[in-house]
């Protein structure tokens, strides 16, 4: 009677499995083998090995693309966590505005990052917002074309990524704030343990596992960044703004270079699932320490 | 991530468990209560709300300049508004046929959605409740969906609905989004499901009830905290998405919202007047959903989170 019944069940599995498999599993293996192919998106493909591999290495264009988007995912992932620990850990101290402004600074998430981009393109041109904001606070000299030069474009386009993501690592924060336990906070209350003496030996390692799900969240949107270059600057000025999926995305449906484009969104998925499980291997470690 | 999703204790929730007794606030033990430490705290919270102001001011500015005509903001982009006028935004909502998009981006949204909770908690019960090896594996390979990247698939998948005729169709386009949020509304059903003692269906089973009753009629009932947590999450994401609609829907008259808005306005040639009212168009219906299932929002951000 329960062999039947699990028959059943896992006939529930089917529709699932079959759009799973169609529409992401066959198309990852298809998109591997092309990678290894001369094609160009038609009915003609000759397999060429790691050809496609071997010329990024020559190409300025990819490593520059790859070392754009650690750095940028480096940034995005350090300052914005940074932020939200800030912030949620001044909050919890003040259950009387946390609730207020834990939600108001969630607003920035709901915006598409389309819109976010139109947004903070007026507010880094050169005649803006924050260079009118410098100019009314008597900074002009501090006036810069935030998106135009090659050494700052990237970190405007990282700081746009930070403005809307603070607020989701805060809000992970302060879950995790609100979970712990009452007595452990009393008992270092009652040892006279405050400040940053009981954030550094009680709330610091009791927010580990928060910290790997921020981080890990925070490395792989970032690492998949698309719509703020592409918007903000199109990966200009002189390339300083490129990242892996923009090159995908110019290879594959731009360039007539189709194969090359996939090989690359191969190279984009490695370093997701090895930084990724790297970064997250090691702080789960970190939490079976403490 | 945990094996814990249920909508974790957040502010918005939970009244009765608030902050510690801190020193500084009302301790029996004598700890410090002092002029100094209140002036910290203080101080603390003022600074606080200025951090929060800063991460709000774009908003504020977006909407003032929303409502001011160009040649004003032009004279000065931070002065006060001469007079209010609600131009740009008609001249926006036409700009990027709003209307229509509005209309396919919502039709693409919801069908998306429906497809992902149905095939997906119908998927997690197996899962959940059979542990054997192939289960376990299965299980495995929609997780791995999670760290994948659309951009590693999205050039087979072009290649893919072309041979199936499905480019330039709202079909095509719900089933990537319907493959490519599986894995998320996977993981969240199964472990959902797992934490539900199983006592319940084996009575059920005993009496002679189906696979198929079970799920319907003691399951699914308990599966409503955590769907409207998973839709949250998954509406904002197909909402805001801009890659799959502008490579597989170049049918004008089938572009969603954000496809409209890149295509038709490029943010370093036009004034802030009319880039400003298009960015608060392509927010306003999702804010809406915000205000009504604001709970389910702050919950399913941080889910997961907390063991």
């Amino acid at each position: 009677m329960f062999h039947r019944r699990r028959a059943t069940m896992a006939a529930f599995l089917l529709p699932a499995i079959v759009v799973y498999g169609v529409f992401m599993l066959y198309p990852l293996a298809r998109g591997v083998y092309l990678s290894m192919t001369d094609s160009l998106g038609g009915p003609i493909a000759n397999f060429v090995g790691t050809q496609q591999y071997r010329s990024m290495a020559d190409d300025p264009a990819v490593t520059d693309a790859l070392w754009h988007t650690v750095l940028y995912a480096a940034v995005v992932v350090v300052v914005q966590n940074g932020l939200g620990l800030l912030f949620a850990s001044m909050l919890f101290r003040r259950p009387g505005v946390r609730k207020v402004l834990s939600v108001v600074l969630l607003t920035p998430t709901l915006i598409s990052p389309v819109m976010a981009a139109f947004i903070w393109s007026y507010l880094f041109a050169p005649t803006g917002g924050i260079n009118a904001l410098l100019d009314l606070v008597g900074l002009h000299s501090l006036n810069h074309v935030w998106l135009g030069d090659t050494s700052t474009a990237l970190y405007s386009v990282a700081a746009v990524n930070i403005w809307m993501f603070t607020g989701y690592s805060c809000a992970i924060f302060l879950a995790s704030y609100m979970s712990m336990p009452t007595e452990l906070l009393e008992a270092a209350a009652l040892d006279g343990a405050s400040g940053w003496r009981r954030f550094v030996s009680i709330e610091w390692p009791l927010l580990a596992p928060a910290l790997t799900v921020n981080v890990t969240l925070s490395l792989i949107g970032s690492l998949k960044v698309f719509e703020f270059p592409l918007v903000l600057t199109n990966g200009g000025p002189a390339g300083a703004t490129d990242t892996l999926t923009l090159l995908v995305y110019r290879n594959v449906f731009g360039g007539g270079k189709f194969a090359y484009g996939v090989a690359l969104s191969v190279v984009l998925l490695v370093t997701v699932v090895v930084l990724s499980s790297a970064t997250s291997s090691l702080l789960r470690l970190r939490e079976r320490r403490i | 991530m945990t094996s814990d999703t249920t909508a974790p204790d957040v502010p918005s929730v939970s009244g009765t468990r608030s902050a510690t007794r801190l020193p500084g606030s009302r301790t029996t033990s004598g700890t410090s209560r002092t002029p100094l430490r209140r002036l910290t705290t203080g101080l603390g919270t003022v600074l606080l709300c200025l951090g929060t102001l800063l991460f709000v001011l774009p908003f504020v500015f977006t909407v003032v300049t929303s409502l001011r005509t160009a040649a004003d903001v032009a004279r000065s982009p931070l002065g006060v508004p001469h007079s209010l006028t609600l131009k740009n935004f008609s001249d926006a909502f036409s700009q990027i046929h709003y209307g229509s998009s509005t209309l396919n981006t919502l039709l693409i949204t919801s069908l998306s959605c429906v497809a992902v909770t149905v095939i997906g908690s119908l998927a997690a019960y197996p899962l959940a409740r059979i542990t054997q090896h192939w289960s376990t594996a299965v299980y495995r390979l929609f997780i791995l969906g999670t760290s994948v990247p659309v951009f590693v698939v999205v050039a087979p998948l072009y290649l893919l609905m072309r041979d199936l005729n499905l480019l330039d169709s709202y079909a095509g386009v719900v089933l990537i989004y319907t493959a490519l949020n599986l894995p998320v509304a996977v993981f969240f059903y199964t472990s959902f499901i797992r934490s539900i003692p199983a006592d319940l269906e084996e009575a059920a089973a005993l009496d002679g009830c189906g696979a198929f009753r079970t799920f319907f009629t003691i399951i699914l009932p308990l599966l409503r905290p955590v769907t409207s947590t998973l839709l949250t999450f998954i509406s904002l994401q197909i909402w805001n998405d801009l890659l799959v609609p502008l490579v597989f829907l170049q049918d004008p008259g089938k572009r969603t919202v954000m496809v409209n808005a890149y295509s038709f306005i490029d943010p370093h040639t036009v004034q802030p007047t009319t880039l400003f009212p298009a960015a608060l168009l392509g927010v306003v219906p999702l804010l809406i959903i915000f205000v009504f299932f604001q709970r389910q929002v702050v919950a399913g951000m941080s889910a997961g989170a907390v063991k």
